[in-house]
């Protein structure tokens, strides 16, 4: 605790300890956790992955989203719509089309959204998410027989000989694909490029005189992070059965953004800290009062607002490093 | 011929109600730069209001107008002095807590009405239709325009010809100088709120023709109002008025020549108007 550089040090550590020990439950919880609570950890990771792509253009961009939604349910739609149309439940087809489905998305609704910033970029952004709610919505081919959204998705099919698919191998393979996003993420925002898209963040009008071509630069995170929005959508397809138009619009546009802020803006845990909060506290109003559950998620929007703007997860951590003071010696 | 005109009344009538439902909001962005997403939800909340006072009451229609649109800005003015007052120039935290007023609201409403919608109701001299060009054209859709166009006009002389509009232009363009000339920027604000909640209400009860009043509608509401401010353009009466006309006659078209696709419509305008003018028809930059 002497100087500043032991300080960082330290935190490194303790940010290295609580990874591991985060990894390790993650790896392990399905030995003892019932598959109620099983399924409830894999809800948890794939709207963690979600949370964690929309931070990535909310948090490091500084672009006010409220259309993300759409690619996750870009993503998720391409699976049930193969599953629906086709009988595809190869996941090696799925998952990749789900993918590039999602990124092409992104990739046509930049192009729109970012001719313009500020507050209309986030008009913009909800209204195009709605239009694909209001397409799902209105047209036949998305929708199964009779009802809005689409039905009857099942487990994917791994193409292994001997294996078939059960709700323990599929958190299993949501981890496999959490953990890869998680690295690939972590290097993107701590790469030139990410810490230039923090530099857009702060300051555009500068980092355009420096010769940052910046539009390009948000554009690209526009589009990769909608890429991964893609992915959570395909394994909560799989994981839910059922996707709905709602998961196209603004109702589940806002779940990230709520886990980021939740959990602590532009930090790169924070949205998965708030992702287990929300995730667990979802689950219990819902299973206290399903009457009321949007009351109560209203309400803790307001006090999230008003009472734990930094986020949770940076209180958390700015607790965490004060109560260790010891830890500094272990790396001795 | 009178297939057009019909269509193009509806159209207007429609488009009102949309400029009724956005001038309120895109003032407040413009104005205050708070982005107050649970703006269609106190549309809701007036909308219910009128519907009990004016229908389960029994009061007149002009009694409901007024209890609706004041109820909503009692719920829009305890919103912004209780908290958005102490989130100015947060867009973010704007934007979520205004949200979550939209889930507020929205279930507070289904608490105390109850989840089946009301359908549509209107002031009894109003129910009937008259002859225009050979076909009945309901009365209800006729008075909206003109309570439009006077609201319009109001609001446009509030807004270029009074102390407060002034204030409101003043704020737009330099909020730290209007400021420091002394002008209560904190009270003018709120006076903005309550007018901008009162209008959304009072078109709750007079859009109840149209809409019905239903727990759903503040997402609805809002998401109307959006298209309107970027077509239209942030922060002016004339925005809103030329938004709400254009998409509401484009819909009514929309819906007479191909209903399946509709709602498209409004959305092609949307990104047509976004890649020619990003700013909205009337917009100015914010």
């Amino acid at each position: 605790m002497e100087t500043g550089a032991t300080q960082e040090e330290q935190n490194r550590w303790l940010g290295k300890i609580l990874v591991s020990l985060g990894s390790l439950f993650l790896l392990c919880c399905p030995l003892f956790l019932s598959s109620y609570g099983e399924g409830l950890m894999t809800r948890f990771l794939i709207f963690a992955l979600f949370a964690m792509s929309y931070n990535v253009v909310f948090g490091y961009a500084g672009l006010l989203s409220l259309g993300h939604a759409a690619f996750f349910g870009a993503g998720g739609y391409t699976v049930a719509l193969l599953k629906l149309h086709f009988g595809v439940d190869l996941f090696w087809i799925s998952a990749p089309l789900g993918f590039v489905i999602a990124a092409f998305t992104a990739a046509l609704f930049g192009i729109i959204a970012l001719r313009v910033s500020g507050i209309y970029f986030l008009l913009v952004t909800f209204a195009l998410g709605q239009m694909l709610f209001s397409l799902a919505w209105n047209v036949k081919w998305l929708n199964s027989k009779g009802m809005q959204g689409i039905t009857g998705i099942s487990l994917p099919d791994l193409a292994i000989q001997g294996l078939t698919l059960n709700t323990t191998w599929y958190y299993y393979l949501v981890l496999i694909f959490f953990a890869i996003s998680v690295v690939v993420l972590y290097r993107l925002v701590n790469s030139p490029y990410g810490v230039a898209l923090v530099g857009i963040r702060e300051d555009e009008s500068r980092m355009a005189a420096v010769g940052y071509n910046t539009w390009l630069y948000k554009y690209l995170a526009f589009v990769i992070s909608g890429a991964f929005a893609g992915i959570a959508g395909v394994l909560f397809s799989y994981y839910n059965f059922f996707v709905s138009p709602h998961h196209l619009g603004i109702a589940t546009s806002f779940l990230p953004m709520v886990m980021a802020i939740m959990g602590g803006v532009g930090t790169f845990f924070g949205p998965v800290i708030g992702a287990v909060v929300f995730i667990f506290v979802e689950n219990y109003a819902s299973i206290l009062t399903p009457q009321r559950w949007p009351l109560i998620l209203g309400g803790l929007f307001v006090i999230i607002i008003m009472f734990a703007r930094d986020g949770v997860g940076v209180y958390l951590w700015r607790l965490l490093s004060k109560v260790t003071p010891g830890y500094g010696s272990i790396k001795g | 011929m009178d297939w057009f005109v019909i269509n193009m009344l509806n159209g207007v009538s429609y488009g009102m109600v949309l400029f009724l439902i956005a001038s309120g909001m895109s003032i407040v962005l413009g104005a205050m730069g708070v982005t107050n997403l649970a703006h269609g939800a106190i549309y809701m909340v007036g909308a219910y209001a009128g519907w009990t006072v004016a229908i389960k009451w029994k009061a007149t229609f002009g009694v409901g107008l007024l209890v609706g649109g004041l109820s909503a800005a009692v719920v829009g003015l305890a919103i912004e002095r209780g908290l958005l007052r102490r989130l100015y120039k947060q867009p973010n935290e704007q934007v979520l807590l205004t949200f979550g007023f939209v889930y507020i609201l929205s279930n507070l409403c289904l608490w105390i009405w109850g989840g089946w919608p009301r359908p549509p109701f209107t002031a009894k001299f109003l129910t009937g239709s008259i002859e225009i060009l050979g076909r009945a054209y309901p009365k209800a859709r006729l008075a909206i325009i003109i309570i439009g166009l006077l609201l319009a006009v109001g609001l446009w002389w509030l807004q270029e010809k009074t102390r407060m509009g002034a204030i409101v232009r003043a704020g737009m363009d330099d909020k730290e100088t209007a400021s420091g000339l002394g002008i209560n920027l904190e009270r003018a604000f709120a006076a903005i709120f309550f007018v901008s909640s009162f209008i959304a209400g009072a078109a709750g009860v007079i859009g109840a023709q149209l809409l019905g009043v239903r727990t759903d509608l503040g997402l609805e509401v809002l998401l109307l109002a959006l298209i309107v401010i970027i077509v239209g353009g942030v922060g002016s009466i004339q925005g809103a008025l030329l938004g709400g006309i254009l998409i509401g006659v484009i819909d009514a078209f929309g819906r007479a020549v191909f209903p399946q696709f509709a709602m498209f419509t409004m959305y092609l305008t949307m990104i047509i108007i976004l890649i020619v003018r990003p700013t909205g028809l009337l917009g100015r930059k914010i």
